[in-house]
This record gives C-alpha cells, structure tokens and sequence, in this order.
C-alpha cells in the first residue's frame, strides 16, 4: 500500500515538471520576443544572448511614429468594433428565428452557416475583391468589416443560438401571454438573460477580427490597412530591424491577452457546456 | 484562433438542436420568420453565397482584367490537373497537414491528459497553454523568424551549447516545411488540448472506477473507456484542425513566402499570388473552387467515419 503512495505521489510530481516543460515552450517564445524588443540593436544581436541588460522603450516610442503603424492600430480598433457590432446586430435576431420561429429553408441555411466555415478565404477574396474594386468598397474599413462577416456571422449565429436555446420556452410564453410582442421578449427576456453570452461571443469575434491577416492583406493597401497587415510589412526588407519587429508584434498581441483573460471564463465555460450536453 | 475554440460547442450544439430545427420547418412559414433572418441572409448572400457562385461561374471563363471575357469550357480545370506544379503544391498542402495535425493531436491530447491528473493548478496551466491561439498567425511567424534566425537566432544557439548542428529552418527546401510544422504546433496545440480537456472533464466517473474494481490497467482504460467516449470530441477536433491546416495561409505568407523555390507553397498562397501578383483572376478561381471541393469531400469523409460505431 505504501508503495502504491509513493507511486503516486511519484508519477504526480513527474506530471506536474512535464506540465511545467509545456508552460515554459509555450511562454518562452514570447517573452524572449518581448525581451529583444526592449533591448538595443546591438543587445539584440549579441551571441551569446545577453540576460542581464538596460531596458529601453525606444522601439516602442519608434513604432508609433514610424510608417502608418498608429494609423493601422485605430484601424483595426474601428474594424473590429464595426465588424462585431454588425455581427451582433443581424446575427441576434436571425439566431431567435432560428430557434423559435418557423420558416422555410431553416435547414438550409443552418447548413449554409457550417459550409462558408469550411471553405477557403480565396473563394471569398477574389469575388469580393473584384466587386470592391467597381464600387469603391475597396480599402475601407466598413468594406472589411462587411466582408469578416463571411466567418463572423455563422459564428456569431450558432453561438448565440445555443445561448438563446438555454432560455426556458415557458419564459417567453408567459411574456407574449402578457401581450408582449416578439420584438419585445428578444429584448426583455433573452439579451438580459443572455448577455454574459453575448458579450463572450463579442469578445471571441473581436480577437477573430483582429488576429486576422489574409482577408484584410487582399482587400485593403493604405488608408484601411489593419494591425495584422502592417506587421506583416516588417517581414520582408525590414527583417533585420528587430527592434521594431519586436515591439510592434508585442503592442498587437497584448490587448488579445487583456481580451481572452475576460473572456477565459466563458471560453472554458462554453466549451464545458457544449461538451457536456 | 481563439473563436476557432467554440467552433466545438457550435458543432456540439448543433447535433443536438438539428431535430429541434426540424420541428419549425415545413408546418407553416411565417412572415416574420423571414422579417428576424431576413439581414443575415442578406449579408450571407452579399459575402459568401455572391462568391461562391461567381467564383464558379467564372472559372469556364478566362479574364484577366482586361475587357476580354472569354468563355473556355473546362480549359482552366483541365490546365490544372494537367499542370505539375499544381499536384506538387496540392502535395504539400497535405503534407503540412498531415504532418501539423499528427503532431498537435498528439501533444494535445497528451497535454489534456497530463493536465486532467493535475490536482491544483489546472486553471492557471489552462490559462497559459491557451495563449499561443491568441496571437495572430502572421505575429507567430514573426516571432519564431526571430527565434530560427540562422545566424542571430536563439535556438541555434542553444543548440549549438549542446552539440547539436546549426539549422537553416526555413532556408532550405528539406528543413522548411518541418520548420513550419512546428511553428503551427506551437501555435495550435493549444486547441486540441483546450478542447480535448473539457472532454476529458464531461465523462463520468463511475465507469473508470468500475473499471479499477475489475482491474484493469491504465493503458486498459484510456483504451476502452476514454478512446470510446471521446470518440464524438475527438473527430470534431480532427476536422477542424485538418480544415484550418489545408487552408494554411499566414504563417506561409509570413514566414517563408512559400519559398525556397515553391517548397513550402500551400494552395492558398498559391492561389493569392495567383490572383494577386500575376493577375490570373479567372485561374484563382478555378483552384479555389476545385480547393473548396477536396475540403468539402474530405469533412464529408471524416462525418461518415463518425457514424460507424467504432475506431
């Protein structure tokens, strides 16, 4: 019996390093980008690396005032805040219908939302961007919030669905038997009692939206240029530039990890949901 | 991506809703059915089902811009079947995602049960090991650019310290696919493991204690006890992984460009310089719509493995 403990204990102390070995390769290459960007050039390219060094915020005071970096930041902010709100503005009623009204092509639009998941960026781009080009929806922001909605609203539908889904049947029938009106109970009775789902559906979208590169690379060139795109354009001759590189994909992750830590709960909660049912 | 993480519950739900959908339809339609879908459908039609069916139609065509339109039949699908670079790309689409989805369901897998044994601290490891998904695809290319830099970077480095050789990682046609395998694993293994753990956390424990009244063995039960309950988990993690890997875009774009000389292009870098820097509108097209078709016969393929009854 002891010995049994003592595996245990053994075989739970080994779980809890490798669990540690996976923390440190997945942190490891963000805090080591993070470092370089606060160190000099000459820090930065030193081998042996330097641990011990002077910080300096240069790179990041830099960034901002180099090549449309700030005026791609607000872009995205605008994108992404238009996106989700379109999203969420066609997508919650379209996601009550679904549930509880009747209408022919129910099905076929429920499998149209999973199917336009499935399919690739290209298919939508090309189309879209020759459309664009005739009504002069090309390069705006509005004109890529429009076209995010390809992946943003069936995703924003099915996860409001199963949110709205949760709200008992018997609520709703007491509010129209009250003389409510559909409009009415959509609003009373499920965005209240949903909120904390929308709110993680707006969330998830908002971190899509802005982590999102190949849509926005082929639909916008200047004035509408997003985050993703402008940190693309340190990749190619500007490679050597670390300093920059460095900073700039740190001042782009971080307000997604100030996002998904709101959101954590319900990314976990969610999933527990769906798995569960 | 993050979003990507609720994808499950999406496909969860719908399993579970699809008869509930069922009831509404057909009995009788209502006005104001229509009156709540009718923007969404709207939107649907201006941003997916537009495209699609555009993209289609003018794969029979050849247009490049110009005011020329010329209709040519099955010319353009026939160029590519026919054209070699289009199977070796097509070649290499697979093989990154053959490769990227084996290992991240792997570590994933073996994370998520690792992590479940965990008997404080679960929430904080969870936590962490979600945050590669958070970062956008061309950022994580960006970032292990910097750690792969043949000369400068820190992982030649440190394996230079323990006597293994130097790599070029995404310099050189045999090391540059492997290289963007990793990168993808860092970056996605996050979801098999998210999702595969709150799997894990669903089952019930009564048949696993049974299980060790009778005897049976650890590798027993997670063979014939958690294999089997997960089963449903398990092939929606699979389809998703291997749909977003067959669409591999940013960390291509982002890292090698599909170099060196074509041996990391995917189709959709393909198709993007295809379109976008040779002006082959018509030919983008039609690689898309043949792409969309293989994505759509392989999910196909992977729900009709889910109905049979075992692995």
């Amino acid at each position: 019996m002891l010995g049994f403990r003592i595996r245990r204990k053994i075989t739970s102390l080994l779980s809890y390093i490798l669990a540690c070995v996976a923390v440190f390769l997945t942190l490891f290459p963000i805090l080591w980008i993070f470092s370089i960007s606060i160190k000099t050039q000459r820090d930065a390219f030193a081998i042996p690396p330097i641990i011990i060094f002077k910080p300096i915020w240069s790179n990041y005071t830099k960034i901002w005032q180099t090549a449309g970096f700030a005026q791609a930041f607000r872009n995205s902010a605008i994108v992404t805040m238009l996106g989700v709100l379109l999203a969420l503005v066609v997508g919650i009623p379209a996601a009550y219908a679904l549930n509880r009204l009747p209408f022919k092509g129910k099905k076929a639009l429920t499998i149209w939302l999973l199917l336009s998941y499935m399919l690739p960026e290209f298919l939508f781009i090309i189309p879209i961007y020759i459309l664009y080009q005739k009504i002069g929806l090309y390069d705006t922001q509005i004109g890529l919030a429009i076209v995010y909605q390809v992946f943003v609203l069936p995703f924003t539908i099915w996860l409001l669905r199963g949110f709205f889904a949760d709200v008992p049947i018997e609520l709703e029938d007491a509010a129209r038997i009250d003389g409510c009106t559909r409009f009415q109970t959509l609003r009373r009775i499920y965005l209240p009692l949903t909120a904390p789902g929308i709110a993680a559906t707006a969330i998830l979208t908002s971190i899509w939206i802005w982590n999102e590169l190949t849509i926005a690379l082929a639909l916008t060139f200047e004035t509408s240029r997003t985050v993703t795109v402008a940190v693309a354009g340190f990749r190619g001759y500007a490679s050597i530039d670390w300093g920059s590189m460095t900073a700039a994909s740190i001042v782009s992750i971080l307000p997604m990890f100030v996002f998904a830590a709101l959101a954590q709960r319900y990314i976990v909660e969610g999933l527990t949901l769906g798995a569960v049912k | 991506m993050a979003p990507a993480v609720s994808i499950l519950l999406l496909e969860i739900k719908m399993n579970n809703h699809i008869h509930s959908l069922e009831e509404g339809t057909g009995k009788h339609s209502n006005i104001s059915g229509y009156l709540y879908v009718g923007p969404a459908l709207a939107i649907l039609g201006l941003t997916s089902i537009f495209p699609v069916i555009y993209s289609f139609v003018m794969s029979f065509f050849n247009w490049n811009w110009g005011l020329r339109v010329n209709f040519v039949g099955f010319q353009n699908y026939i160029r590519y079947f026919s054209d070699p670079i289009f199977w070796k790309v097509l070649g290499q689409t697979f093989y990154f995602t053959v490769g990227a989805v084996t290992i991240e369901f792997i570590l994933g897998f073996g994370m998520a049960l690792l992590v479940n044994r965990l008997n404080f601290g679960i929430g904080v490891f969870r936590t962490i090991l979600l945050l590669p998904l958070m970062v956008s695809g061309i950022i994580v290319s960006l970032i292990w650019k910097v750690l792969l830099d043949p000369t400068l970077g820190i992982v030649n480095y440190l394996m230079s310290l323990v006597g293994l050789p130097r790599l070029v990682w995404f310099g050189s046609q045999s090391t540059a696919m492997p290289s963007i395998i990793m990168v993808d694993t860092w970056w996605q293994t996050a979801f098999v493991f998210i999702v595969l753990s709150a799997g894990l956390r669903s089952l019930p424990s009564e048949p696993f204690e049974a299980a060790e009244v009778d005897g049976a063995n650890a590798f027993q039960k997670f063979r014939f006890l958690t294999l089997p309950m997960l089963r449903q988990v398990i092939l929606t993690v699979l389809i998703f992984r291997t749909i977003d890997c067959l669409k591999v875009f940013a960390i291509i774009f982002g890292t090698t460009g599909g170099g060196p000389a074509q041996s990391t292009e995917s189709i959709q870098t393909l198709a993007y310089r295809t379109a976008f820097k040779f002006l082959f509108l018509s030919r983008a097209m039609t690689l898309m719509v043949i792409f969309s078709m293989l994505i759509l016969i392989i999910s196909l393929l992977y729900i009709k493995f889910g109905e049979r009854e075992t692995f």
